[in-house]
């Protein structure tokens, strides 16, 4: 009985200090925490836009906020795709507001870009999406956040992966509807043909059901924007 | 004398404790512990880096905690304040990442829950840390965090090269020979693959540091 008794006090004490040791690392970290996370997604929403001078390799989290500054216009668009005045991407919810990045250089309008999220195999994948002004092109895709496994799925942050998006497109001009890209099992070039091969990709080896996941995804957040889009592609 | 060698900071002792880790008694190659981790982070060389530095310093300060508490530890409880305390070790660790050094906790994601689980940390708990002062049992984590280290460092040298045709990233095998029709090997990339590198390496440790099961 006194064992027991031992025992219980001392799991208690445990659980207290683990406890108040995880609450303070967590509490007294969230604020620097908070700041980096902010400036990764900063730094992905450049990285998808592809800007004309890229960020020096060595930039201070400053300069990559005052570059973001100067060069991102944050809006917020429904589902209508009409802009709403006065409402910032932090302020945006599940619902039916859609947070929009447009890159402008000199005042002219180089890119679109918004957020990505679907769920690969283990995780969640987050990212960015970019397109052209024509808001057909794509311009650039960043993944800066997931869980899947490095060396497979977790191939999708890897450059080779994310250029092969580059150039390819989300509509079809020629029948005038909305055309997403698929990640193929396979060579691009192998599988797709002729128009096709304008909307779709090269897949991971062994990471199909994190290629589907992206094919779902961009599909889903394509059609979120294409009522903004197809204002735009009128003009 | 006897007081002496008990309080020297490095005597015979020490050494074999680290070589029965990186060699002897090799977490991966003797005790078949960390099978799981050792297949999944080494299809590259800079994750298994990663895993490989992060597992080692979580087991030889885990041991260092659980060793000072030893005599303390109620014995029907022990397994589970372990994990208590790997667990709040490893946390701990990962915050201070994420505020200080976001890139590299962002490469570690999925390591850190892998981390916890690792039968080598709870394993060398149970085998040392409960009955061993905290200097032995540091040094002892560390000798198997290095000999886990040296396994994973291997298989990710390998699977790498073969599997993806770069080191760390950049690429060995010249376009030149793929050109000529080499390709890589699909089986290196995946888990079976690992498998089978792994018992090779099992085996040829094996029969170099005479191991029987008898």
């Amino acid at each position: 009985m006194k064992e027991n008794t031992y025992a219980f006090v001392f799991a208690v004490i445990i659980c207290v200090v683990c406890g108040v040791l995880l609450s303070f690392f967590s509490e007294s970290l969230r604020p620097q925490q908070e700041l980096n996370q902010a400036l990764d997604i900063k730094k992905n929403i450049l990285k998808a836009v592809v800007l004309r001078e890229p960020i020096p390799v060595k930039a201070k989290p400053q300069d990559v906020l005052e570059i973001y500054n100067l060069k991102i216009e944050e809006a917020v668009i429904d589902a209508e795709g009409h802009v709403i005045a006065g409402e910032t991407p932090a302020a945006v919810g599940n619902g039916t507001h859609h947070p929009l990045y447009i890159y402008k250089e000199g005042g002219q309008i180089v890119a679109y870009a918004f957020p990505i999220v679907g769920q690969g195999l283990w995780s969640t994948l987050y990212g960015y999406l970019a397109l052209e002004a024509d808001a057909v092109t794509v311009r650039g895709i960043t993944f800066y956040k997931h869980g899947e496994t490095p060396g497979l799925g977790g191939e999708i942050e890897k450059d080779w992966f994310q250029n092969n998006f580059k150039g390819k497109t989300v509509y079809s001009l020629k029948d005038n509807k909305i055309w997403p890209i698929a990640v193929v099992k396979g060579k691009a070039g192998d599988l797709c043909s002729g128009e096709k091969l304008n909307h779709c990709v090269d897949g991971i080896t062994a990471a199909t059901i994190t290629g589907n996941g992206v094919t779902e995804m961009m599909d889903r957040e394509i059609r979120k924007y294409d009522p903004y889009f197809s204002k735009v592609r009128k003009l | 004398m006897a007081t002496a060698t008990q309080t020297a900071v490095w005597t015979k002792d020490h050494t074999k404790i680290i070589r029965d880790g990186l060699w002897e008694k090799n977490p991966i190659t003797f005790q078949v512990l960390g099978i799981c981790s050792s297949l999944a982070v080494t299809t590259q060389l800079k994750t298994a880096l990663i895993m490989a530095a992060g597992l080692t310093i979580i087991t030889a300060f885990s041991n260092l905690v659980i060793s000072l508490m030893r005599n303390f530890i109620p014995n029907k409880i022990r397994i589970i304040v372990q994990l208590t305390v790997v667990s709040a070790l490893v946390i701990s660790v990962d915050q201070i990442l994420k505020a200080y050094m976001f890139d590299v906790s962002k490469q570690l994601s999925v390591f850190v829950g892998l981390i916890i689980t690792n039968c080598i940390v709870m394993g060398r708990l149970e085998a040392f840390a409960m009955s061993n002062p905290p200097w032995k049992s540091f040094i002892d984590g560390l000798g198997n965090g290095l000999g886990y280290s040296a396994v994973l460092v291997t298989l990710g040298v390998i699977r790498e090269i073969f599997g993806s045709g770069s080191l760390l990233g950049f690429r060995v095998i010249p376009e030149a020979a793929y050109a000529a029709g080499y390709m890589n090997n699909g089986m290196m990339v995946l888990a079976p693959g690992a498998f089978f590198l792994l018992g090779c390496i099992i085996w040829i440790q094996r029969s170099i540091s005479k191991y029987s099961e008898a």
